[in-house]
């Protein structure tokens, strides 16, 4: 039974949902039609920070169609939001801290009638001195925001002396880089839709990324029971961490709650933009020195996270930027300090990555800065620091098995010859200049230092359907279909033969949230541990079915069958009868727990179970006139442990390289400027290079089949890849995202590619 | 919101004009509805009628007549894209039009109204400028004639009046020995509205100097518009690397003088002279 047989493992099987989706069969939010379906609205404060004094909701409530205006006042429970920390409300109680932030929630038989009802509310507010960068809102006379201080939380990564370290280094270098908001951009527009069935209970249809945790926070809002609301995840086009907060479903649940009638609520692009979480700009201010091989032996950093309004995910991104500041490099001497700060810009929450994007632009470029001081090739100085099997990390965690940067490193070594090679003969055009740049990253699987565990169910029926129940939101990234090779790999049999029923919280365990590229490794291995119970039940039954003994048996083609006499076999299912016959349990429960430790206050500790690597080459092309830039080329070498899903994989790795050059060179949300997609520009199809995805399996033992993540990886290396080329090509570094046309133009000004050749043709 | 709208497709331009010259100030035309729907449900707009003059006979074709190009004025930027006699009398639009926006656009905008919807940043205006193209404009008292550098009188103010219709366009034809271009900045390769857009129409002479160009300058100025300053300066110079980086240079300080200073001025005096001297630096080696 134990020998390895892979038929489902390794095969890019067709992806479940993908036929449905082509052909438009997915429903989402946006799609329900329940029948007399009332529309809400959400009416938001136009003040950055004010005082709310009264809400007066009379016109509003005689306009002709419109059933009800709800307040704060009207929140049974307890009116407070958050997966980390507890501090955002879903309708504002005296205070407004950010401009988008909810106030009044309207129900109306028609759009029309919610409209009029939204302009005849009439909120009395008194504005409030506000505070629009983190370093202004650490100030001692900073208008507060928060009663319990501006500073939300700030982790701390200390070990060995880095300031005395410093003092050996033959190169130190220092410079701080800034990021810009964010937004995410996900295909789908939130929408959200519910109704109160005939027993009372609230049933929730929700576009997210974790419908356990949204049930926790709408019974906490309404104080009811888990029995009383259902919440189902629908066809989810795209999170990106945004539907980690509980965008609509708080909203849905509260109409649901108080007018007990079905309800629809649909976000514009617009509301959208204003609504929901951006990523976090950071501010980072690294040091970085090494010896004169390029060995690191010391960083100090100090990051400032602007989580705006609301914590949302802060915590998690000021623990993340600290523990992942020095990158996929091993070194002795730290002291790294990040600090989440609230201000009164638009809230930032979770986005691919958690902080890691942007503290890998500022690691990456001190990488170079460090390579070009000491004369050492950049992707050498990298492959020399690069973390291995046994290394320790910066929060003291040693390594034991699956480090493959080092074979990252190694995948791009070719491409990169060649690039350098090909560098000065492929440049055609005047006043272009091409550059090649490395990006490198690690990522620690799941969430930081905390319990975050999966749960998984797996059922037969006297028909000898299996069935694999899961928590897990699919939201695009395929989740759904690589747990049903996982479970037919164990069971032996075709993909085809397991059906699975994903994240509904009345009929599915909780599988924690789809964020931190964490399902594959969890909730991957919830299932395999639950399929492994089934497997072993129906291989004791086969065992006194067939009077053979187990170890001889194997279960394959839903029968269990005598390995050297394959004629003497029993079906699945007549297992599956004599077991309800015997009224045996026939489902099998699977549970998994990464194994971390949580940080201690000097920020040691083993936060991840595993951690994923990756090493990113860019080639690019810079208009030396214009500040245009063509990326040309991305080779991404990836270590996932082991793909299950290799198409799945790359998919994965090109979309965040998209995700990862709009971050690089276009991507800003300027809160209060930035409406819509028209002024927020993620790239095109045409503004993408050609991409080349390496997978590398360095297999990690307690993956579920060797493998780790890979959803947050594929956007890290890119940017600080490109903005690496970048500065390859022109000899002058940008240290602000994005690198924008006016941000290049100004490097190609100062680096004198932005003038005359000087041996002039007639 | 949500107030009702009439749609109306008249059969002929008689018939368009006529409900013009009763309606106009009541009535939006739509042709591809690229601004149009936008603006309808932003709010921007809140017309009694739509006017789809999209299938209008009048309206459509291409073609040399009379030594002049006529380009209709419901042709799509597609069309226009595609045409093999704006290729040959007209390349710096054929260039224009192939990197408009994205394909979806392409394939409903029409250049009638990327121009009658004056705005600054409108990709075929540059190019019909350097053309010295005027619009055919209808009205129940007739035809007459307004060049397109009388048009926008301001951005998204057109000096087109409410009962007024544009069939077409007539462009002055480039000959074989005149060299064409335009170019454009935009945030992205596709789908971004351009920073700056630029046209020219150039010949040298035997000797090598310059001795005709028409050049326009767009999305830098309140409305696109020719650059007399910049073709005088270049008229009898050979156009060599370092006198055209000089007419980049004074194009920089006409652009300010026209726009006066703003945070985007820092890139844009800059990107004017780069971007000028990437569409004239061609013709340095070409005869």
């Amino acid at each position: 039974m134990k020998e390895a047989m892979t038929t489902s493992i390794g095969k890019s099987i067709k992806k479940i949902d993908a036929v449905e989706k082509l052909t438009g069969k997915p429903v989402f939010c946006a799609d329900f039609g329940f029948e007399n379906s009332l529309v809400l609205k959400v009416l938001r404060s136009p003040y950055a920070h004010a005082l709310i004094n009264s809400i007066d909701t009379e016109m509003a409530l005689k306009i002709s169609g419109v059933k009800g205006v709800l307040t704060a006042v009207d929140i049974p429970g307890k009116n407070v939001l958050g997966i980390i920390n507890k501090d955002q409300p879903l309708l504002a109680e005296n205070k407004v801290r950010c401009i988008g932030e909810p106030v009044a929630l309207i129900a109306a038989e028609n759009e029309e009638a919610a409209e009029k009802a939204m302009a005849a509310i009439s909120v009395s507010y008194e504005e409030l001195p506000a505070v629009f960068s983190a370093e202004e809102s650490l100030k001692e006379n900073a208008p507060v925001i928060h009663e319990k201080g501006n500073l939300l939380a700030k982790k701390t990564i200390a070990r060995g002396n880095a300031d005395q370290e410093f003092q050996n280094c033959a190169a130190v270098i220092e410079n701080t880089y800034t990021t810009s908001h964010i937004e995410h951009v996900y295909l789908e527009p939130d929408a959200g839709a519910g109704y109160v069935n005939d027993d009372g209970l609230l049933v929730v249809y929700a576009s997210t990324q974790n419908p356990h945790y949204d049930l926790k926070e709408i019974i906490s809002l309404l104080e009811l029971d888990e029995q009383q609301v259902r919440v189902i995840q629908t066809a989810t086009g795209g999170g990106f961490g945004s539907r980690l907060d509980l965008n609509l479903a708080g909203f849905v649940a509260l109409a649901l709650y108080h007018l007990k009638q079905s309800v629809r609520l649909i976000y514009s692009r617009e509301e959208v933009f204003l609504a929901t979480a951006k990523r976090h700009p950071l501010k980072i201010t690294m040091k970085t020195g090494a010896d004169k091989t390029g060995k690191l032996l010391a960083i100090k950093a100090r990051i400032l996270c602007d989580t705006g309004a609301y914590g949302s995910y802060g915590i998690a991104v000021a623990a993340r930027s600290a523990v992942h500041s020095a990158g996929p490099y091993s070194v002795e001497h730290v002291d790294v300090e990040s600090s989440c700060v609230y201000t009164n810009n638009p809230f930032s929450g979770a986005m691919r990555g958690f902080g890691a994007p942007q503290v890998a632009f500022a690691y990456e470029s001190q990488m170079d800065l460090l390579a070009d001081a000491l004369k050492i090739d950049p992707l050498e100085i990298r492959q020399v620091n690069a973390l291995q099997n046994g290394s320790v990390t910066i929060t003291g965690q040693k390594l034991e098995e699956s480090v493959g940067i080092g074979n990252c490193i190694e995948a791009i070594r070719s491409h990169y010859k060649d690039a350098c090679q090909n560098q000065f003969i492929k440049n055609t055009r005047p006043y272009q200049k091409r550059g090649i740049g490395i990006g490198c990253m690690l990522y620690g699987i799941g969430n930081t230092g905390t319990k975050n565990p999966a749960s998984a169910r797996i059922e037969i029926d006297q028909e000898g359907t299996i069935t694999v129940f899961t928590g897990c939101a699919d939201i695009g990234q395929g989740s759904t279909t690589i747990f049903t090779q996982i479970a037919a790999e164990v069971l032996g049999v075709t993909t085809d033969h397991i059906k699975i029923c994903t994240a509904d919280t009345k009929f599915t365990p909780n599988a924690g949230a789809t964020s931190a590229s964490r399902q594959t490794y969890i909730s991957g291995n919830a299932i395999k541990q639950a399929a492994d119970k089934m497997a072993d039940t129906l291989l004791d039954q086969a065992a006194s079915h067939l009077n053979a003994d187990k170890a001889n048996l194997i279960l394959t083609n839903e029968y269990a069958v005598i390995t050297n006499n394959p004629d003497k076999k029993v079906s699945f299912s007549d297992l599956a009868v004599s077991l309800h016959k015997k009224e045996d349990d026939t489902c099998w429960h699977g549970f998994f727990d990464p194994q971390t430790t949580p940080l201690d206050e000097n920020g040691q500790g083993a936060p991840y179970a595993t951690y994923a690597f990756a090493c990113q080459l860019a080639i690019v092309s810079v208009d030396t006139l214009t500040g245009e830039v063509n990326v040309e080329k991305i080779v991404a070498a990836h270590d996932v442990g082991k793909a299950i899903h290799p198409e799945q994989v790359k998919g994965q790795i090109c979309g965040g390289i998209a995700m990862g050059l709009g971050f690089a060179l276009m991507e800003e949300f300027e809160p209060g400027k930035t409406i819509s997609m028209k002024d927020y520009h993620i790239p095109t199809s045409i503004d993408i290079p050609d991409i080349e995805p390496i997978i590398i399996e360095s297999n990690e033992p307690s993956g579920p089949f060797g493998a780790k993540g890979v959803g947050e990886p594929a956007l890290i290396p890119t940017s600080p890849a490109i903005l690496n080329a970048l500065n390859n090509a022109l000899g002058e570094r940008i240290y602000s995202l994005p690198a924008n046309l006016e941000r290049v133009l100004e490097a190609c000004i100062k680096s004198g590619n932005f003038e005359p050749k000087e041996n002039d043709n007639e | 919101m949500n107030k009702t709208i009439e749609y109306i497709r008249p059969a002929d331009i008689n018939e368009a004009v006529n409900f013009l010259d009763l309606n106009g100030n009541n009535t939006v035309t739509i042709a591809g509805g690229t601004d149009v729907m936008i603006d309808l449900r932003s709010g921007e707009i809140s017309p009694e009628y739509l006017l789809d003059i999209s299938r209008l006979p009048d309206i459509h074709g291409i073609g040399m007549k009379d030594g002049l190009l006529h380009i209709g004025a419901g042709s799509t930027i597609n069309i226009i894209a595609r045409s093999q006699d704006v290729y040959r009398f007209a390349p710096s639009l054929t260039k224009a039009t192939e990197t408009f926006a994205v394909p979806q656009i392409r394939n409903m905008a029409t250049i009638g109204g990327n121009v009658a919807h004056c705005s600054p940043c409108g990709d075929t205006v540059p190019s019909l400028l350097v053309h010295e193209a005027y619009a055919v404009v209808h009205s129940i008292s007739g035809v007459k004639h307004i060049p397109v550098s009388d048009i926008a009188s301001g951005p998204y103010l057109t000096n087109i009046k409410k009962n007024e219709l544009i069939s077409s366009f007539v462009l002055k034809p480039v000959t074989d020995s005149q060299f064409s271009n335009f170019e454009k900045i935009g945030r992205r390769k596709a789908l971004a509205i351009s920073r700056m857009n630029m046209a020219v129409i150039l010949s040298k002479s035997n000797n090598g100097t310059v001795d005709f160009i028409r050049f326009a300058l767009g999305a830098a100025t309140p409305v696109s518009k020719r650059i007399e300053e910049i073709e005088n300066f270049l008229i009898g110079q050979k156009p060599v690397e370092k006198i055209l980086w000089q007419a980049g240079k004074k194009l920089a300080d006409i652009m300010v003088a026209i726009s006066g200073r703003r945070p985007s001025t820092i890139y844009k005096e800059k990107a004017v002279q780069g971007l000028f001297l990437r569409l004239l630096h061609p013709v340095i080696n070409c005869k």
